[in-house]
């Protein structure tokens, strides 16, 4: 029974992530703020980490970070070892030095996806066009704050699809 | 924490990122189409799908915001729309006769007959894509390739830059990574059009290198040169909006609004062939005339 639920997690953290992908591709659904639009994979798997052990987060992080960079018709690669990582250490935190609840999920949330975008604008935009000040300000910040919005809606989710299909002890 | 780094956890962390990063590093030089390719052919379809949902919430929702008398003349008004439908439906030759009235608004066919076109619909727009680049719904398997132009009945709208099997990614007349030799058809003057982070989230773009004394003005008309075989000639563009001084030399850029809005477009044309594709623009002497306008004189 453990291992039947754990596959059927894992199936479910899967859709979850396509029908994400699915709805941040789908041009007109979330209405942009300032011109952009929220990068919603980035708190599926982060909050997808918070509750899974390091491997598995990892792995999710790969999935996430794989569409994301299909999305966005670059080096497929770059957002997979970026969630990659990040997710494995969110994973071996939540286990080892916090409680998993809304409020560390919120400060867990606000410096991975920071840090995500930041590796965005440094590696994909600084070094290859002009204005990065301005990119940054205008486009990469404003989907900071969007993408946040995110946070507390996936954790909630994730949490409820952890619990129901949750190891047997 | 040196038991952590010895752990197998993290070998596989380890061998993940460099995995990934060989992944990223092919694709970078090598172009990884097949990995794309294989991405494009599961979520080109889905992702299609979804957007006609979308469509069609958009317009269930907007109902919501219609008083009731709004309805009951919506309500006739479909009414009538059924009944004219259903006497179409009948007439077989009636519907085919709307379907050639249909073909001759799509003015572009017909003011272009050499070029070969194909019809296509936006699926997808990325949240990370900073300059307006786009996805639509045909691919290799429908004749399109890189570089193929990409239209609307307003004038040129992007690039494909990357296909697979049935999708393929547009990169945006926004983006800086684009740059499409243009004329102004009043003028007689030519410069090449840009864009920066700047004028692209304004939505226009920069038709730079015009000289010193440039006569271009607002409400001059922008099209596409031809120069270089990369795009068919007198693309229209968009307009002459206004004329700055350039920030590094004594040349002048003008700015272009394009008559397409770049980042909400939803249907396109992609032109996978026209005359003198992927041919350089003949050089012709000094003095003589483009035998191309002596013909329409």
């Amino acid at each position: 029974m453990r291992d039947f639920n754990r596959v059927i997690r894992c199936l479910a953290y899967t859709l979850e992530l396509l029908v994400l992908f699915m709805l941040q591709e789908t041009p007109g659904l979330l209405p942009p703020i300032y011109g952009v639009r929220p990068v919603l994979l980035l708190p599926a798997v982060i909050a997808i980490a918070l509750f899974e052990e390091e491997i598995p987060a990892m792995a999710f992080g790969i999935v996430g970070g794989l569409f994301c960079d299909f999305g966005l018709a670059g080096a497929l690669g770059f957002h997979g070892a970026a969630l990659a990582v990040l997710c494995f250490f969110i994973s071996l935190q939540s286990r080892s030095v916090m409680q998993v609840n809304l409020a560390t999920a919120l400060i867990t949330g606000a410096w991975s996806i920071g840090l995500t975008v930041c590796a965005q604008w440094f590696f994909l935009y600084y070094f290859t066009y002009s204005m990065p000040e301005y990119a940054f300000t205008h486009h990469y910040l404003p989907k900071y704050f969007y993408t946040m919005l995110f946070v507390p809606l996936l954790y909630l989710l994730n949490k409820a699809l952890y619990q129901a299909l949750r190891p047997a002890t | 924490m040196k038991d952590f780094f010895k752990g197998s956890s993290f070998k596989v962390l380890a061998i993940a990122v460099v995995v990934l990063l060989g992944l990223a590093a092919f694709t970078a030089t090598a172009g990884g189409a097949f990995v794309a390719g294989l991405l494009g052919f599961v979520s080109a379809p889905m992702q299609s799908i979804a957007t006609d949902v979308t469509g069609n919430m958009t317009e269930f929702l907007d109902l919501e915001s219609y008083s009731k008398e709004d309805l009951q003349a919506l309500v006739e008004q479909l009414q009538q729309e059924r009944s004219a439908l259903a006497q179409q439906l009948v007439d077989y030759e009636e519907k085919k006769r709307e379907n050639e009235q249909l073909k001759q608004q799509l003015a572009i066919a017909q003011l272009e007959p050499e070029n070969e076109m194909r019809s296509a619909s936006v699926i997808g727009r990325d949240p990370n894509e900073v300059f307006a680049g786009f996805s639509i719904d045909k691919g290799s398997l429908s004749g399109v390739s890189e570089g193929d132009p990409v239209i609307t009945s307003q004038g040129l709208v992007g690039v494909v830059s990357q296909v697979y099997a049935t999708s393929s990614m547009v990169t945006c007349l926004l983006s800086e990574d684009l740059q499409v030799a243009a004329v102004s058809i009043d003028r007689e003057e030519s410069g090449v059009i840009t864009s920066d982070i700047m004028t692209a989230s304004a939505g226009l773009l920069r038709l730079n290198y015009l000289s010193s004394e440039t006569k271009l003005e607002k409400g001059d008309i922008i099209t596409t040169s031809g120069a270089g075989g990369a795009y068919p000639a007198n693309i229209i563009i968009g307009e002459v909006q206004s004329v700055e001084k350039s920030e590094n030399d004594i040349s002048k850029y003008a700015v272009v609004k394009p008559y397409e809005d770049l980042a909400h477009v939803k249907d396109v044309q992609v032109i996978v062939s026209f005359p003198g594709k992927g041919e350089e623009a003949p050089v012709r002497p000094e003095g003589e005339e483009d035998p191309a306008k002596e013909d329409g004189e």
